[in-house]
């Protein structure tokens, strides 16, 4: 079968692509631009406008000219219409259809006082996901474009392995205990829940065992992986992955509003959301929607997710000792083959990533966030040719004054010896000076100016490394190609597998994982800054 | 798309399985970052 369908799309997306890119390098959307407050990123529209228009253009052209030759090449670049497709959205979702939405919540909180797509968190990645379901279910995929509808998943998974590289140790030790502490409790309590209800409401062992995967650990993949241990049918399956989705798609959409509602800071929604959504696809979408021009959020939810995964091992022993004590079959199930077989090999991806970062190829090895401490000469004062200062980030004379006359409101001793060595040498001086001022910062001890002078002394000797800033960049479209064909696979078909007992179970157990790990949350997780 | 059984949602993929897709995943993440470690200074 030959899957690359003949379609002057493909050139067109990359003619508009390139066109697009030619109009903003020159200038002539400059006005527009300015309008919608997008003038910043003119920069990453050229670029990704040439690359990705390029290669429409070039593959476009080719299609239309060479008549496609059955075999795997054939099939793979079937895949490239779909996926310029998913980055036309991305392109109209993050420089059009954003920037248009941000300027209507501005506009309607001057006239009725509520920025209302602030509260709901409209961004590209949320209005990715609405236009991806609205294309699928009312439009339909267009037929050159579903091969590369299916890559989406791909690009996820490339995302959350290259996000290894933006953790260091002291990050996974910060989150690392408490990760698998709240998972740990929330994955097997889940389990055990779904278990218990399944067994009251007699549905069959086999359905009770593939939910509670699915319910406790990472969703459909779970699913999938415990399927062959509980000796499931394809119709249970199907509804597990109704009910998941069912779930991940509503809690996608509820978390960020009332996470926002809350006041939770990214530390505390990303563990929430790597907590309480059931599938790792809606994890990624919930964090990037809650905060879509910074990565902090998704980076906690994300090592909460992967904490869940490796529960799975686990999930799948208990399923299999479960499943074989309550039906006595004498079924000989090859647990390790099904371990080996199906554990997810992208979360390995991920802890290589960590392990290389960890040696400090990507960013000095102390890096905490992607930002290392330097407080040299050298990264703190800029020098032209001559040797004169050109600028510098050291405190000046009159913030000194500030912070000397405001000395006195600070109680605890390290934070006076802190500010004291702040004042005396102008700079912040050690990174754990740098973590107790950030301490008295959100202690509010002192008044808004001397604040600002602290975050500003806090910013002057954290830098951002290269490499670093790369790959962040690297995986916001990862994730937001991902996240906008995502949108574009969520059938009404496949939400409608719901059904049943299996929907309620998993309306009881979704909704007490949602609410007790967001109170959980609230409670004891607290910001680092 | 070729009919599954039942429709995955968001399990849909190109690759004949998952670990197939893994694998890509990592591969190109691999050659992302030889590309990142050769063209960009610390």
């Amino acid at each position: 079968m030959v899957y690359t369908k003949k379609t002057p799309w493909v050139l067109i997306i990359g003619i508009i692509m390139v066109g697009f890119a030619w109009l903003v390098s020159q200038g002539h959307l400059a006005g527009v631009l300015k309008e919608l407050h997008t003038s910043k990123l003119a920069g990453e529209m050229v670029t990704m406008g040439y690359i990705f228009g390029a290669i429409g253009v070039v593959v476009g052209l080719w299609q239309l000219a060479l008549p496609a030759k059955e075999g795997n090449f054939d099939y793979y670049v079937s895949t490239i219409g779909g996926a310029l497709f998913i980055l036309l959205l991305v392109f109209v979702n993050k420089y059009g259809l954003e920037p248009m939405f941000k300027l209507w919540g501005s506009a309607s909180e001057k006239a009725i006082g509520w920025n209302w797509t602030k509260t709901l968190g409209v961004n590209y990645i949320l209005l990715g996901i609405i236009v991806g379901m609205i294309v699928v279910n009312v439009f339909k995929v267009p037929h050159w474009a579903e091969n590369g509808v299916r890559l989406s998943r791909l690009g996820l998974k490339t995302g959350v392995v290259l996000l290894g590289a933006l953790y260091s140790a002291a990050e996974l030790r910060h989150l690392g205990g408490l990760s698998f502490t709240l998972i740990g409790f929330f994955v097997l309590g889940s389990v055990g829940m779904t278990l218990w209800l399944g067994s009251r409401k007699k549905i069959a062992n086999s359905m009770g065992g593939v939910l509670s995967a699915g319910m406790g650990v990472c969703g459909v993949s779970a699913a999938v992986a415990s399927a062959p241990v509980v000796q499931a049918k394809s119709t249970e399956i199907a509804y597990t992955i109704g009910t998941i989705l069912l779930w991940g798609v509503l809690m996608m959409f509820i978390f960020p509003p009332v996470g926002r509602a809350l006041g939770l800071g990214y530390t505390q929604f990303g563990a929430w959301a790597g907590t309480g959504i059931l599938n790792s696809a809606q994890v990624a979408a919930a964090a990037l929607i809650y905060q879509p021009n910074g990565i902090e959020t998704l980076k906690v939810a994300e090592i909460f997710n992967i904490t869940r995964i490796l529960f799975l091992p686990i999930i799948v022993l208990w399923l299999a000792v479960w499943y074989v004590k309550r039906e006595q079959t004498g079924l000989k199930v090859n647990l390790g083959q099904i371990i080996v077989g199906k554990f997810p090999l992208f979360v390995l991806g991920f802890i290589l990533l960590f392990a290389l970062s960890t040696t400090g190829i990507f960013a000095p090895p102390q890096h905490y966030q992607g930002k290392y401490f330097d407080n040299s000469e050298k990264a703190l004062i800029k020098k032209d040719k001559e040797g004169n200062v050109t600028s510098s980030k050291m405190l000046k004379d009159e913030q000194v004054a500030t912070l000397t006359a405001e000395a006195d409101k600070v109680q605890r001793e390290d934070q006076k010896a802190a500010l004291t060595r702040l004042i005396e040498n102008k700079k912040v001086m050690s990174i754990d000076d740098d973590d107790t001022l950030r301490g008295l910062v959100n202690a509010k001890v002192l008044s808004k100016d001397a604040n600002h002078i602290l975050s500003e002394a806090h910013k002057a000797v954290r830098h951002t490394a290269k490499r670093v800033s790369w790959f962040r960049d690297l995986i916001i479209w990862f994730f937001a190609f991902g996240l906008t064909g995502l949108g574009m696979q969520i059938t009404m078909a496949s939400i409608k597998q719901a059904g049943g007992q299996p929907i309620v179970i998993g309306t009881i157990v979704g909704l007490t994982k949602a609410i007790g790990s967001l109170l959980v949350v609230y409670l004891l997780v607290h910001e680092t800054i | 798309m070729s009919k599954d059984k039942f429709d995955r949602g968001t399990a849909l993929t190109i690759f004949k399985n998952d670990r197939t897709e893994d694998l890509a995943a990592l591969v190109i993440s691999l050659i992302i970052v030889g590309i990142v470690l050769m063209t960009v200074a610390r």
